[in-house]
C-alpha cells in the first residue's frame, strides 16, 4: 500500500529543515542543510529548499524503501511576515528579506502545490491537529525563542489577519517607553518574555557581579558564554537565581496572556519554543500572573495554559499538514 | 422581510427602536433603568418590546447590554451595571415577548451596526473601539463577530497599557479604559482645572469654577472652539487609543479601526492623534500594509441598530 505524504520545510536563520510527514502528523524521514551566511540570499534558500524537497521525494519514491508513497504538497514555514496570499514573504528581519515571492519562485522548480506560512502559524496548526490543543477550536500558540512568535486559531481556522500579519504577539506593547525593540517600537512584549530577555537579565546580574548570580557566572564561564538553555539547566538543577529569572519571564508571559485573553478570549494557550523547555518553572508563574491579571476574573471561565507537545518539530509538521489540507 | 426591534440596556436608560432591513430606525423610544432591580429591567425591556411590537410588524428582538455573555448567547454571566449573575436573559425575555430574542454584548452590537451600515460597510473586517464611560471593543473578522471560546472576546478596554497603572473596575491595573475613556478625559480635565486654573481658564469658565461639574461634552466643545488645553486632553486620549491599537494589531492585524462613542463629536481632534500614535508605534512599520482609521457614523444608535440586525440575521 502506498502512503500519502506532504513535505514540511522550516527556514531558519542558519539552516533549512525538511521532513516527510504522513497523514497522522508523523515525520517519517528528515533532511537538513546548513545555509551559511544566515540564508540571506533568497536564491540560496530557494536552491536549498529544492534540494531538500528532491531528497525527500526521492526517498518517498524509492519502491524498495519502507516509507514508499506519494508526495502531494509542500508547506514552508518562515519566521517573518507572510502575506495573506500565503505565497510572499513580506518581511523577514532575520533573513533581511522584503517582498520575496517565494511560492512562485519555487512552484515551477518543484512541480507540486506549495503553501508558505509564518512558522508560528504552522506550529499552532500542528499543536491543534496532533499536539497539545487537539479538540480546542479557539487556540493561541505562543513560541518563546529569541523573540516571541504566535499563531492563532479562531473557530477552527488559522487567523492570519487582513494583511497576513496577525498573531505577532511579541509586538504588543506591555511597557510604555520600555526597552527598545527591533521592530522600531518600545516596550514590546518580546523584550520581556523571550529567550533574549532571559539572557539579557541574567547577563546584567552577572555583569553587576551580584553574589546571587555566582552559580550562573561559573556555569557561563565553563560553557564559554551564557545562553538560555544554560539558565534553564541551572534552574532545573535548583539554582534559585536561575529559577527567579525564569519566573520573571513567566510573569511577563502571564501579563501578555491576560492581554490576549481580553482581546480574544481563547480556550487554551499553548506555550512552545526553546524557552518552554523550562516547563513548569516558566509556565506556573505565567498561569499565576494570568489568573491575577485577567479582566473580570471570577466571573468567567478561564483558558488553560499548557506546554506545547511537539517541540521543535511543530513547525515542520504544521507546514506539511497545512499544505496538505490547503491544497487538497 | 420584516423589521426587527433593537434594545440597548445602558446604566441609566433602556433605548429601544424598530429598525428596518436597511438599518434605518422607524421608531425610537426609551425608559429609565432601575439598576438595583434586575427583575424590573427584564420587565421594562419586555414592555418596550411589546409596546413597539403592538405598533409595527416585527419578527425578532435583539438586546444589547454591557455584559459577559456565554458562548451560546443565552445567559448573562456578569453585567457590571446591573445585578445580573448567571441570569438566563434570553429565556426570561422570550417567555415574556413571544418572539425570538438574541442577546449580545453592547460593544459587539455597536460594532455589528457600524460594520453593516457605517464606515466598514464595504469591508469584511473591522475593529471598533468605543469611548464612553468606559472603553468597549468589537471585532469583526471575515464578516463575523469575534466572540471567543467562552463568549467574552473583544474586551479591548481591558488590554493592559501601564504596568501597575491606575486601578480599574475590572480588578486589574493599567487597563486601556483607565486612560482612553470618557471618565479618563473628565478625570484629567478636572485635575487640570484644579491644578492649573490659569492655563485651563476656558474649562474653568465652562464649569463655573467647580471642577466636579465639568463634563466630557464640556471638554469636547472647548476643544472644538479651539481651546488648546482641551485639544491637548483629547490628543492624549487619542494617543492612548492609537497605542492600544498597536497591541491589537500585533494580535489581529485588521484593515480598519473605527472609533465610536460620545467623544467622536471631537472628530479629527480625536482621530488624528489616534492614527498618528498607531502609525508611529506599529511594529515593523514601513514593511507592512497599515490599517485605515475612521470615525463611527451611527452615533448613539449603533447599539440598537446592531442589535436589531443581529436579531434579523439570527445572530451572525
Amino acid at each position: 500500500m502506498s502512503a500519502s505524504y506532504a513535505i514540511g520545510i522550516d527556514i531558519g536563520g542558519t539552516k533549512v529543515l525538511g521532513g516527510l510527514v504522513d497523514e497522522g502528523g508523523r515525520i517519517v524521514h528528515r533532511a537538513r542543510r546548513d545555509t551559511p551566511d544566515r540564508s540571506k540570499s533568497p536564491r540560496v534558500v530557494e536552491d536549498t529548499i529544492v534540494s531538500v524537497v528532491d531528497e525527500l521525494r526521492a526517498h518517498a519514491a524509492d519502491p524498495g524503501g519502507h516509507v514508499s508513497g506519494e508526495v502531494s504538497a509542500v508547506g514552508i514555514g518562515a519566521a517573518g511576515f507572510v502575506g495573506a496570499d500565503m505565497a510572499t514573504v513580506v518581511f523577514a528581519p532575520h533573513l533581511s528579506w522584503r517582498n520575496e515571492p517565494l511560492r512562485d519562485a519555487l512552484t515551477h522548480r518543484v512541480g507540486l502545490p506549495i503553501v508558505v506560512d509564518n512558522d508560528a502559524n504552522a506550529a499552532a496548526w500542528a499543536e491543534w491537529r496532533f499536539g497539545a490543543a487537539r479538540g480546542e477550536t479557539h487556540l493561541v500558540m505562543i513560541t518563546l525563542g529569541t523573540g516571541i512568535g504566535g499563531g492563532l486559531l479562531i473557530d477552527g481556522a488559522l487567523h492570519r489577519g487582513k494583511f497576513g500579519i496577525a498573531a505577532e504577539f511579541g509586538h504588543m506593547q506591555v511597557v510604555p517607553d520600555g526597552h527598545r525593540c527591533e521592530c522600531g517600537n518600545r516596550g514590546c512584549w518580546e523584550q520581556y518574555a523571550s529567550g533574549n530577555a532571559l539572557v539579557r537579565e541574567a547577563r546584567s546580574m552577572i555583569a553587576a557581579q551580584s553574589p546571587v548570580a555566582a552559580d550562573l557566572a561559573v556555569r557561563a564561564q565553563e560553557a564559554g558564554g551564557l545562553t538560555g538553555p544554560l539558565i534553564t539547566e541551572a534552574a532545573k538543577a535548583g539554582d534559585p537565581t536561575a529559577r527567579e529569572l525564569l519566573a520573571e519571564v513567566g510573569h511577563w508571559l502571564g501579563v501578555g496572556i491576560a492581554n490576549i485573553a481580553a482581546a480574544l478570549d481563547p480556550g487554551r494557550f499553548v506555550i512552545g519554543g526553546g524557552v518552554s523547555a523550562a516547563g513548569e518553572l516558566l509556565i506556573e508563574p505565567a498561569r499565576d500572573t494570568f489568573r491575577r491579571k485577567l479582566t473580570g476574573r471570577g466571573y468567567r471561565p478561564e483558558a488553560l495554559v499548557v506546554a506545547a507537545a511537539l517541540g521543535n518539530d511543530a513547525g515542520l509538521i504544521g507546514a506539511a499538514d497545512l499544505a496538505r489540507s490547503t491544497t487538497r | 422581510m420584516t423589521a426587527t426591534i433593537g434594545i440597548d440596556i445602558g446604566g441609566t436608560k433602556i433605548a429601544a427602536a424598530v429598525v428596518d432591513e436597511h438599518g434605518a430606525i422607524v421608531e425610537k423610544t426609551r425608559t429609565p433603568t432601575t439598576a438595583s432591580d434586575p427583575d424590573a429591567i427584564i420587565e421594562a425591556t419586555a414592555e418596550l418590546a411589546r409596546e413597539l411590537g403592538s405598533r409595527h410588524e416585527v419578527s425578532a428582538v435583539g438586546v444589547a447590554c454591557a455584559a459577559f455573555i456565554d458562548r451560546e448567547r443565552s445567559t448573562i454571566r456578569f453585567a457590571p451595571n446591573i445585578s445580573w449573575r448567571d441570569t438566563p436573559v434570553k429565556k426570561l425575555l422570550e417567555d415574556r415577548i413571544e418572539m425570538p430574542v438574541v442577546i449580545e454584548n453592547d460593544a459587539n452590537a455597536a460594532a455589528w451596526g457600524e460594520f453593516l451600515y457605517g464606515p466598514a460597510h464595504d469591508r469584511d473586517d473591522m475593529v471598533l473601539i468605543t469611548v464612553g464611560t468606559g472603553v468597549g471593543g468589537g471585532v469583526v473578522i471575515d464578516g463575523q463577530l469575534l466572540r471567543g471560546a467562552f463568549g467574552i472576546g473583544a474586551e479591548l478596554g481591558h488590554v493592559r497599557m501601564v504596568p501597575d497603572g491606575l486601578l480599574c473596575g475590572c480588578g486589574s491595573r493599567g487597563c486601556l479604559e483607565q486612560y482612553a475613556s470618557g471618565n479618563a478625559l473628565v478625570r484629567e480635565a478636572r485635575e487640570l482645572v484644579r491644578s492649573s486654573p490659569t492655563m485651563a481658564r476656558e474649562l474653568v469658565r465652562r464649569c463655573g469654577g467647580d471642577a466636579e461639574k465639568l463634563t466630557g461634552p464640556d471638554v469636547t466643545e472647548a476643544a472644538l472652539a479651539g481651546d488648546e488645553p482641551a485639544v491637548e486632553l483629547l490628543a492624549t486620549l487619542g494617543g492612548w487609543i492609537g497605542q492600544g491599537a498597536v497591541s491589537i494589531t500585533a494580535v489581529l492585524d485588521p484593515s480598519m479601526y473605527v472609533i465610536g462613542g460620545g467623544v467622536v463629536t471631537a472628530g479629527d481632534l480625536l482621530l488624528e492623534p489616534a492614527s498618528r500614535a498607531y502609525h508611529r508605534g506599529l511594529g515593523g512599520r514601513g514593511f507592512r500594509p497599515e490599517a485605515t482609521w475612521a470615525l463611527a457614523s451611527l452615533g448613539n444608535d449603533a447599539g440598537v441598530i446592531g442589535a436589531a440586525a443581529l436579531a434579523r440575521d439570527g445572530n451572525a
